[in-house]
Order: structure tokens, then sequence, then C-alpha cells
């Protein structure tokens, strides 16, 4: 080895940027380099790569990227050994033996080529191989396309999806000459045909390339409203409203929706079927259902409800939630008949409509502001509303402790669903059947004396959630309620539901449902709920005959 | 052979505007005050053709007509009357639909006296002409005679508009947006079309079928109608233009929040705002409980605080749930901002007054139901420098017994869309700011009508600014036409 040469490698630390980069520089001006000086400075060179994806300097795989040009400039002599490292590299380093290879060109092009076929078989160096073809910029690259989608009918999707992925970067890059009519359609079939039944990263590389041929003009009419139309009901925006379960095809298919050159925008008829998907028995009288309603879940967040009313002859009256799926269109509510309304839905059976299911309404609940244990309580019914803000605590790194009371082990609900979205879960029953005797704010007069509590959120009875506000107000820990208000519309129109927080009227529908527990005139709720009491008692009566 | 001689009606002598004047001004028939309390039937019954010709025969086709500018949509009422006098009744309507397609509604709840009426030259003299009468004559035979057309609507423009809320500034904002060729999707919170027409008003005032009637005409128009959205939770403002390819919006969402009287006893049992009062009824049909489930505690004796025409409605609507209705105010009769003729009408059922009285607390019994009503009694001082004649307390006090209370105190405008897009400017009263000669609120696109952009008028109002709106879109829109095809050569007009 040359002095010159040996001079610049013992020199260069491959993890500093302005070591390479004076490295380079010196390269740069070396005259007739013998193939062995080329080798060696290469060498060197390839630790840059090596490094490049694991130093802080983000400026390191500009530097990578140079290094490559250096390599390539030196001359197609050693495009085996660029090739003999890409295939054996991770795939983060090949992307620079990529580069470097297809700065090569034709040459590099007409030795990659062969090779294709040679490594078929062998799945983790094709794919190294399929991507550095994405990186040639000459128009003849796009006559592999064909053979990069024909072994994207390969068993390992790693495989599938870089194909797309190159298929997509090179229809990208190359100019549209470079595509005939046929090749057009042939990616264009392939790609179509991985997009709505394939491995989620073989989906997302489909929507991909077939995003990026649409804005380089590369597809026919036709098949450009195939691609809209695909790519509305993968975003939920056609009349399905549910939209595709794998986020990332969805956000991939959601960039490209407004490059599209469709002039009539989607009608959508915004109708919701408001069925009944599941219903299961939790406790007596209290069922658990799953309804149709794919705009309120798309939504819907923690706290938030619905005002529902089954049939014509029935009243609006709100429901909190206590899970939704996204995907689905979904919401959970949890049902307990305690008059005529809610016997009625009751009696409803899976397959059976709403006639109207209006949300979310309200604001989200108030997440806690310092982080520690935070306490979710929930009484009867009020246990399933709990669940989605004990997630949304529990998300924020906090510990949850879930007490859920109850008259007996009977009557418990959603335990198993409460020990999923909390740390710890206590239950207690009035009979001591199951958990500690007594009522749950004797489970959190033991918390209390355990450890300090940053937050209580209490969903139940309205005595329930007097006597916490009231055990939780020396402490000083913020503490909301949610109020089960009389309501009508839910928009803040009629006013049925306000109740008074700190002295101040307010309404349940839009200013809650949760407020600050040690704010609220429980008195005065308590008796606007009776209000109806001699009505409601008529209604059932005379429902029961 | 013999001549036959056909009798032919001598050609009408054009009236001198003297003659104009001295004819006698059509009473409208009403239903009597006894029978009608007890139905929620219509109380007018309309012109019949002979009386419509005989009042439309007293207006003088003034040179400068007063009354179109007094119109806040501006129908050509001299043009429309005359149509009528010449017994060309479907032609009158034709006319009315050029600038109001909700002539049927407006002819019923329109305040003429403070409008159109109000400026009319006859009543310098004499009554003015029922220019609302005829309206609502023109409107009904049209509609019974099934001669109503749907419109040449214009060119697709390609352009969609969501309007939020269906009530009057809604629909008449669809109805102009798409006879100009725009599409459009009217989103209602509710589970019915027509708003404060449905929930509000009372079926004695407006029947439900004319409401239906004017819906249904949009649809045929092609305007779409999406019910239980509440815009600003399901779908927000930027969502309907970022996503659901929206070009514009249309706010109509109105004034959707009741004031309350702040006094002790106010949150007690028993105790409504007259929105709730109304919706109850007339949205949710308490008064048919227990058939339809939705519960009033149905008063024996019900106090209404206010004047207005809501308060109007609430008393008439509780004294044919059978209740006996006593209405506190605390100024006098004459200062009363309803309608006047639903204070005769309301008078006629008989309704008790209590004027200059000032409700400062309802007593409650243990149950928190409220038993007694306590007012200060008012006395109105002079006028001040603006003229108006404020109630002043006199520190005397009474009480009387009522089971329920109603509070009829106006409305402030809904919140639910400025509070959910920050962009959306309101004033200190919550009302939402536009433009006053495009309506666009402050958020590009976005545009306002009706009690959003008030806090509280009338329908045909909100529909004068439906009409302006619609109008900004229209030209908000096809300027983003321009702008678009700006090289090309072939120029749409705005």
């Amino acid at each position: 080895m040359t002095d010159r040469v040996h001079d610049i490698v013992k020199d260069m630390d491959p993890r500093s940027v302005e070591s390479v980069t004076q490295a380079l520089d010196k390269a740069k001006l070396l005259e007739d380099l013998t193939l062995d000086e080329k080798t060696c400075l290469a060498e060197a060179f390839f630790e840059v790569f090596n490094h490049a994806h694991h130093t802080h300097s983000s400026s390191m795989p500009k530097v990578a990227v140079r290094a490559g040009k250096r390599i390539a400039k030196f001359g197609p002599e050693l495009i085996p050994l660029l090739f003999r490292h890409l295939v054996e590299s991770d795939s983060e380093t090949a992307v620079y033996y990529g580069k470097a290879l297809a700065r090569n060109g034709n040459v590099g092009l007409a030795y990659l080529v062969p090779k294709l076929n040679e490594y078929r078989e062998k799945d983790h160096d094709l794919i190294n191989l399929i991507q550095a073809l994405s990186y040639f910029k000459i128009p003849e690259a796009s006559a592999t396309v064909p053979f990069v989608l024909s072994v994207s009918q390969h068993v390992n999707h790693q495989v599938t999806s870089m194909a797309l992925y190159t298929a997509g970067r090179l229809a990208e890059k190359l100019p549209t000459s470079a595509f005939s009519e046929e090749l057009r359609h042939f990616i264009f079939n392939t790609s179509f045909r991985f997009l709505s039944h394939a491995q989620v990263l073989v989906r997302k590389n489909a929507a991909r390339t077939l995003g990026k041929m649409m804005r380089r003009g590369l597809l026919s009419e036709e098949d450009e409203k195939k691609v809209y139309k695909a790519f509305l009901a993968i975003t939920g925006r056609d009349d399905h409203h549910n939209w595709d379960r794998a986020f990332i095809v969805r956000r991939e298919a959601e960039g490209f929706l407004p490059y599209f050159h469709q002039q009539s925008p989607p009608v959508r008829r915004y109708t919701q079927s408001y069925k009944i998907v599941s219903k299961r028995l939790l406790c007596t009288n209290t069922y658990h259902f799953t309804l149709d309603t794919p705009l309120i879940a798309r939504k819907i967040e923690a706290g938030q409800f619905v005002i529902v009313r089954p049939h014509i002859f029935s009243e609006r009256i709100p429901l909190s939630i206590c899970n939704w799926d996204r995907e689905k269109g979904t919401i959970d509510i949890i049902v307990s008949a305690v008059g005529k309304t809610t016997t009625e839905i009751n009696a409803m059976m899976v397959g059976d409509s709403f006639e109207d299911v209006v949300g979310p309404l309200g604001e989200r609940s108030v997440l806690p502001t310092a982080s520690g244990t935070c306490v979710v309580i929930g009484g009867g019914y009020g246990t399933g509303a709990i669940i989605p803000t004990a997630r949304d605590v529990k998300a924020m790194g906090n510990k949850v402790i879930g007490i859920v009371g109850a008259r007996n082990k009977d009557s418990l609900i959603m335990v198993q669903e409460l020990q999923d979205a909390c740390t710890e879960v206590i239950l207690t029953t009035n009979d001591g059947s199951a958990g500690i005797g007594g009522m749950v704010t004797d489970a959190l007069r033991e918390v209390l004396l355990r450890e300090p509590v940053v937050y209580v959120l209490a969903i139940g009875p309205v005595p329930m959630m007097k006597a916490i506000s009231d055990m939780t107000r020396p402490h000083h820990i913020a503490t909301y309620v949610s109020l089960n208000a009389i309501m009508v519309d839910g928009t803040g129109m009629c006013g049925a539901c306000r109740v008074t927080v700190g002295g101040e009227t307010k309404f349940a529908c839009f200013h809650g449902p949760d407020f600050d527990g040690h704010k609220v005139d429980f008195e005065n709720l308590m008796k606007r709920q009776k209000m109806f009491v001699k009505e409601e008692k008529v209604a059932f009566e005379r429902m029961k005959l | 052979m013999s001549e036959v001689i056909t009798p032919t009606t001598p050609a009408p002598r054009p009236l001198s505007n003297k003659e104009r004047m001295g004819l006698p001004h059509q009473e409208m028939p009403l239903h009597d005050a006894e029978a009608r309390v007890k139905t929620f039937d219509e109380v007018p019954i309309g012109y019949s053709e002979e009386m419509a010709r005989a009042e439309a025969m007293r207006c003088l086709q003034c040179k400068k007509p007063a009354c179109i500018g007094a119109c806040p949509v501006g129908i050509n009422i001299p043009a429309f009357i005359k149509l009528i006098e010449q017994g060309e009744f479907g032609a009158a309507a034709k006319k009315i639909r050029e600038t109001n397609f909700l002539p049927a509604v407006c002819g019923r709840v329109c305040p003429q006296d403070k409008q159109c009426q109000a400026v009319c030259v006859v009543g310098r003299k004499n009554i003015p002409v029922g220019i609302g009468n005829l309206e609502r004559f023109a409107a009904d035979y049209e509609r019974n005679h099934h001669l109503q057309e749907i419109p040449q609507v214009g060119e697709p423009t390609g352009k969609r508009v969501a309007v939020i809320g269906s009530g009057p500034a809604g629909l008449a904002a669809a109805y102009e947006l798409s006879i100009r060729g725009h599409e459009v999707v009217v989103f209602e919170a509710s589970h019915r079309a027509g708003g404060v027409m449905v929930y509000g008003i009372p079926r004695f005032r407006l029947p439900l079928k004319i409401v239906d009637e004017d819906i249904r005409f949009l649809t045929r128009l092609g305007v779409r109608f999406v019910y239980n959205m509440v815009i600003g939770k399901v779908l927000t403002i930027e969502d309907l233009l970022k996503h659901e390819g929206f070009d514009a919006v249309m706010i109509g969402t109105g004034a959707g929040l009741p004031r309350m009287l702040d006094v002790p006893g106010s949150n007690a049992n028993g105790v409504y705002s007259a929105n709730e009062y109304l919706t109850r009824i007339y949205l949710m049909d308490a008064h048919h409980f227990p058939k339809y489930s939705t519960p009033i505690s149905a008063g024996k004796k019900i106090g209404v605080i206010g004047a207005g025409n809501t308060a109007m409605d609430v008393m008439r609507t509780a004294k044919r749930l059978g209740a006996e209705v006593t209405c506190y105010y605390r100024r006098s009769h004459d200062e009363a901002p309803a309608r006047s003729e639903e204070l005769k009408h309301a008078e006629q059922e008989g309704i008790n007054w209590r004027w200059l009285s000032n409700p400062v607390e309802f007593l409650v019994d243990e149950n928190n139901f409220v038993q007694k009503i306590k007012c200060e009694r008012m006395t109105l001082s002079e006028p001040d420098e603006t003229g108006r004649r404020k109630p002043v307390p006199t520190g005397e006090f009474f009480v009387e017994d009522c089971d329920t209370v109603v509070m009829s105190l106006g409305c402030s405008v809904n919140p639910i869309i400025p509070s959910t897009d920050s962009d959306i400017h309101v004033n200190k009263w919550g009302v939402i700011v536009v433009d006053t000669e495009t309506c666009q609120t402050s958020k590009k696109g976005v545009f306002a009508a009706g009690d959003a952009i008030t806090g509280g008028s009338t329908v045909i109002l909100a529909m004068g600014q439906a009409k302006k709106a619609a109008a900004g879109i229209h030209a908000y829109l096809m300027g983003q036409q321009e702008a678009v095809s700006a090289t090309s050569t072939t120029q749409i007009s705005g």
C-alpha cells in the first residue's frame, strides 16, 4: 500500500464528520490510483457506512452518501466489492452501498440484474439487492420493475414490500417516458392486488406505489378512479365510515388523497345504522351493548357521552360510554333497567336498531395535571364509564387504582376490563361477598392512608360522588365527578341539565359532564333528578300493564 | 234568429287612491277563543278568495313602496298584492317565491307590524294592508292547489357547501345555494329538520305540515339532510373543509342557549326554560305522555316570565294543556316585545297578566319543587336619553301560588361551534363576528347567518341574512374557481 493512501486512511476517524470530510477532500486530489489503492480507500469508507447511523451527528448520513459518491468515482472495478458488501450488510447500511452502486449507472445496473436471479431464493440478500435498484436514476432501471415485482410473489413479506417500495420509488424518480403503457398497467395491477389483501407493510407500500404513480400521472383515468375509491375506503371517507384497521396503511392513503384529480368529491350519506352488534348480560337487569355508530366511534374521547332514542315514541336519554373501537366503528354502552326507557332498551336484541344515537357530546374528562397515584371509582353502572379515563390516565404514566363498588358479588360488573385499564383494582361489596365488605369510600380511605393521591375520578350514584368529594376535600386532591343530570337535546339548547357548580349555573351537557367534585352542589342535583319521579312511575306502571 | 247576448263583466274601473283608502280592512277570521284553547289547531282560519281580493284592493300600489325596503328579504310586495287583486293567486305566490322561499311560514310568524305593515302608507290614516295575511293566503293557495314549481336550478358548479342547522337560516341558505347550482348538505343536530320552526314555534301558529312541505321542497331541489350530527363534536368545521370535501360552510346554529334568571330557586324543580318547555312538547310530544315517554310536569298554575313571542307561545301552549297561566313582566303592556297579533291572541285566550312585576325569588317545598313566586312591583322611569323607560323597583312585594315556572328571557348563541374552532371569533356576548357584506366569519370559507350572528331575532331576519350569506358564499366559491381558471378564456361571473 502506498503512503499517500495510508496517510489518509490512518488519520480518518469514521465516527467524526470533520475527519471523514477531510479524508474525502484529500482523496479527491489523488490521481492515477491503482486498484489496490482504490480498494484500500473504499474499505476505509465502508467503515463510515457502518457508523453512519450510530453517531449522534445528523450530518453523518450525508457524509456517508458523499463517501459513496467518491467510491463510485473510482470506477467500475470496485463494483464487485460494493456488491459483496451490499449483500452482506444490514438493510440500513445497504442504503449507502446501494447508492454507491447506483452511481455507476448502466454498468452498475448491468452487474446487478443478472445477480437478481442468482439470489432469488436468498430472502435477506435479495432485499438489499432490490433496495439498491431503487436508487438508480437511469431510465433503463425501469426495465427491472417486472422482475422486481415478479419476485414480489415471495413468501417473505419483507421482500414483497421492498419490491413494491422500489417500484414506487422508480415510478417517482424516473422520467415518465421510461414507463411504457404496458409497464404502467403491470405495476398498477400488481400493487392494486396487494393493496387490499396482504400483510400490512406490503399494503402500505402498495398504497405508496399507487400514490406515487398517481402523482406522476402514470395511472390511466380509470385506474386512478379505482385507486381513489380504494383510498377513500381505507381512510373511512366512503359511506362505510369505518376506516382501515392498519394505521400505517391509512396514513399512507391519507397523504395522497388531496392530490387526486377527481372532479367530484366523495358523496357521503353520513348515515349510521345504530344497530346493536352484540348484547350480553352483565348482572340482573344490566346489559352491555355494542352499537354500530362509525362516525361517533371515530371521534369519541374518554368522558364524553351519547344521547339515545330507542324508538320514535321514547324520550332522549344520555348514556355514558365504556369502550369504543374506532376501526370497527362501534361504541359500547351499559344499560341498567331503572325506568321505562332503559327497560325498553334492554328488551332490544342483536340486529335491532336504535332510532337515534347522537354524540359524542360533552367535554372529555379532565386529566390529572400532576403525576402520581390516581384513583378512579365506579359505583354500579358507573363502573363502565370510568374505564376509558382510567386507560388515558394510565397511559400518561400514572399509577391507577380502580375502586369498584356493588351491592354484592353478583352485581360487580366490568371487573376484568377495569383490571386491564388500571394498575390495581380494589373490589368492595356492601355484604362482603367479594373484596372488601363496605362502601367504595372505605376502600378510598385505606388508599389515602396508604399513599399520596393526586387525582380522583368518581362516577356513580350522586350520594357516592358526594361522599367521595367530601372525603378528598380536606386533602386538597383534585376530584372530578361525572354528573348524570336530566337532559333533552344534549347541545345546551334546553337547559334541563343545569347544575350548580361553585355557585354558578352550568349545563352538564356541554360544560360537563365532568365537574370539580369540590364545587358541585350535590343537594340540588339530587333534588333535580327527582323532578319527574311521579311521571316516570306512571310511565313505568303503564308499560308493565 | 235571436242574438244571444253573453253577459260580460264590465271592465273594472281602476279604483282611485281615495276609494282604496276608504275600503274596509278585512279582519283575519279566527277560531273562537273558547274552542281553540282545547286543541293545537291553527288559530287563524285564513282569508277566503273574496276576502283576499278585497284586502288586496286596499293596496295603493305606491310608486316608491316603503314596504319592500322594510322587508328583510325585500319581497316585491305591491307586485304580489296586485296579482292577488287580479285573481292570479298562483302567480302571486310565485312572485313571493322569487325572494322568499318560505312564504307560508313567514306569512304566519313574521312580525309584520314591525316591518312592512309598519311603513304601509295606508296605515297612516287607516289600518295598514294585511300584507302578512295576503302572503299567507297566496302561499296556502299555491300549496292547496299544488301549483308549486321546482325552480330552474343553475348549472352544477361542482362546489359543495355544508349548512349547519336546519332552521330558517339554514333552510334559506340551502335553497339559495342549491338554485345557484351548488351541492348542499344540511347537518342537523336533532332528529328532525326545521329547527325553531319545529321545536319552538307552536303548532297552532305554524302547523308542522307546512314546515315539512318546505323541507320536502328542498329535498326535491337536491338538498340532502343529515340528522343527529352535532357539528363541532362528531365532525368539526375543520373536518368538513379539509376531509369531507366541502368548499364552504354556512353556520346557522341559532341562539340555542337559554338565559335564566339568577335569583334564589331558579334551579328548583318545575322551573323550565322556555326552550325546554317547548322542546319537550313540540319536539318530543310530551303532551302525549305516556304514549310518548318524554315527561313534563303539566302544572295547574303556571307562571311565565317575560312577554316576548316565545313567552306568548309558552303561555298559549300551557293554556292548551289545561293550566291557569299568569304572565310576569317587569315592564308594562306597551313595552311587551311580542308581535301584536300574538299578544292579542293571548289576551283573547284568557291569560292573567302581571305587568310591572319582577320575580325575585321562587319559593320551594321540601322536595325543591316550586310552590310560590315572589315578585317586586316595578314602576317605569321617565324616558332616558335613548327614549326607553326603565323599570324601577318600588320596594313593594307580592307572592302568588304556582307549581311551574317557565322563563322566557331570550337566548344566547349556542357555543358548541365557536368553542371547538378557535379560528371563529365571537364577541363578548358569544355572538359570531361576521363581515357585514359577505357574512364571512373570521375563518376563511366559513360563513354564518341567523341568530348565531344576531343573538336572537326573527325567522325573516335570519332568512334575510342567510340570503346575504348565500350570496357571499357564491361569490367566494366562484372567486375560487376564477382564481383556478384565471388563465382560461372563459370567465365565470360571480
